[in-house]
């Protein structure tokens, strides 16, 4: 299973003057890593010979990934973006355990939700590996490789598994015109946090909500000969010259 | 991550996944606490998630913080989901107030800081400024034998090629600024003269493969800590700049004096690389090394 587009567009979001952040020209979008995720979720079923299915909450559009290649999609459609990661995690769970039968759970490791992956697991019950780059099935069980700096690590995982996937580079992919026409004929399951039985009660309020205190760079504006002498004597000064 | 922590008052348990150094420089920072577990070399610290988790159940501990280091993070999460707590990312400050832990947490790219009071259980990843907090108070480690689930790793060297990039004290990095391919030659020339290896944003590796994926600093590239970095044509985009989080000093050259790059950065020259460039080449090769009385 693919888990995609479950987290507002962050870079729709504006933050008002008063540090207040105004979400409503944000949609739930493909995440960075969605496309990743999608292609490790393809590379698993390939190589255990079962199928994706994707999973997605929100308002956004469910068909993202049945013009990819995925023959049916589940869509909580009322979940809110919430900033507590683990409500948003209760309720993937719940949607996994509601369509069951599911050996790994794919899902792009967010790097501002950087909570929703692991609390997912958790509660799921499953092993986790986060911030992998590829993975396969083989001999019942999955091998997920992530990267960190020059040092490699292959992961052997017995499934049911979660996969957090980190994309090591954009990957936008455009289906054609023949595969969103199929799309419309794949099933799309709709469900709501009620049906599900989730109980999406705040467990945090927002106090406040600012815009950072500005630590703009020391800068050097001028003529070239001059700026370059001014930021080396500042280097320098630092003692990292 | 401790120092923060132990701001809240309470009393503070340090579980260490990992080899005894580790233990022992967490030991250094004076928790009150600290349970370790030594896995050994194809024992992810994963696997102990479930019974790490049980642990907590015990313990029932109001506030639950980790890194953002993927292993963490499965820990954390773990013992989130069997406490009932709350979660928050990008947690960069703690505080008591009243019955409530407030959490400060910096979202959308770091655009905006926010405040979360929780009166129950919470949990938080934390992603702000470590500190050296070494005390004279070290303690000794309780040894932990917990049950693994099924999961095992191997580690070796990544099929990307090594450079000298992440161990070097000073990284020259460039980025679209640069505009053809035999510009870079210009990078190499000021990478030389500052004696510094070269290293790239990542476009410059993935779209149009002028250097090797293994020079591109970012978050799924190159995460490293020189005593410099100086960033060149690069707008600084938050996904870059977690690359170099923890260098010392970041400065950066860029035409925009709007390129975010300056709200991160130490010191910065707002101008063109074609010109800067040459200029800091003809100063380190040709000016006087007491720079300082141009200022």
């Amino acid at each position: 299973m693919v888990i995609y587009k479950w987290a507002r567009d962050a870079s729709a979001a504006m933050v008002r003057t008063d540090g207040v952040v105004d979400w409503r020209g944000a949609k739930m979008t493909p995440g960075e890593d969605d496309p990743a995720a999608l292609a490790v979720a393809k590379s698993l079923a390939q190589t255990s010979g079962g199928e994706v299915v994707g999973l997605t909450i929100g308002d956004g559009d469910a068909s993202w990934v049945l013009a990819r290649g995925v023959v049916q999609a589940f869509s909580v459609t009322d979940a809110a973006d919430l900033p507590d990661n683990a409500t948003t995690a209760a309720i993937l769970a719940r949607a996994v355990g509601r369509i069951g039968d599911v050996d790994a759970v794919v899902i792009g490791d967010s790097k501002q939700e950087s909570g929703v992956a692991p609390v997912l697991a958790g509660l799921l019950g499953w092993t986790a590996v986060l911030a992998v780059v590829s993975a396969t099935a083989s001999d019942g069980r999955l091998s997920a490789i992530r990267r960190s700096g020059s040092e490699q690590e292959t992961f052997s995982v017995a499934p049911p598994a979660v996969i957090g996937v980190a994309a090591e580079s954009e990957m936008a992919t455009v289906p054609g015109m023949k595969e969103l026409l199929a799309a419309r004929k794949r099933p799309l399951t709709q469900w709501t946090v009620a049906d599900l039985g989730v109980d999406v009660a705040e467990a945090v309020t927002v106090r406040d909500s600012q815009k950072p205190d500005v630590t703009s760079a020391r800068v050097f504006e001028g003529g070239s000969a001059q700026v370059a002498a001014q930021l080396l004597a500042a280097l320098r000064a630092e003692g990292v010259l | 991550m401790l120092a923060a922590v132990r701001g809240l008052g309470a009393r503070l348990t340090a579980v260490v996944v990992g080899p005894d150094d580790l233990a022992r420089a967490v030991a250094a920072t004076g928790p009150d606490e600290l349970r370790w577990v030594g896995p050994g070399d194809e024992v992810p610290a994963e696997a102990f998630a479930p019974a790490l988790a049980a642990a907590a159940e015990l313990a029932h501990p109001r506030v639950l913080v980790s890194t953002t280091d993927p292993a963490a993070r499965v820990l954390l999460g773990a013992a989130c989901a069997r406490l009932g707590s709350a979660l928050i990312p990008g947690m960069i400050g703690l505080a008591a107030e009243g019955d409530e832990v407030v959490v400060r947490r910096s979202a959308i790219g770091g655009e905006v800081i926010e405040s979360y009071a929780a009166g129950g259980s919470i949990a938080a990843v934390f992603v702000g400024d470590d500190v050296e907090t070494v005390t004279s108070n070290a303690i000794a480690a309780t040894t932990n034998d917990l049950p693994a689930a099924d999961i095992s790793v191997v580690r070796g060297a990544s099929s990307v090629v090594a450079t000298g990039v992440n161990d070097a004290p000073r990284v020259v990095a460039f980025g679209r600024g640069v505009k053809a391919r035999s510009d870079v030659a210009l990078i190499e020339q000021l990478a030389a003269a500052l004696d510094a290896e070269i290293a790239c944003s990542m476009p410059i590796a993935e779209d149009v493969h002028w250097l090797d994926k293994a020079r591109y600093i970012g978050r799924s590239g190159q995460h490293i800590a020189p005593q410099l970095y100086l960033a060149v044509g690069i707008a600084g985009s938050p996904q870059h700049m977690e690359g170099v989080r923890d260098a010392k000093i970041v400065a950066a050259i860029n035409i925009d004096p709007g390129a975010p790059v300056f709200r991160v950065a130490d010191y910065g020259v707002v101008g063109d690389l074609y010109e800067v460039v040459p200029a800091i080449v003809e100063e380190l090769e040709h000016g006087q090394p007491s720079g300082g009385s141009h200022e």
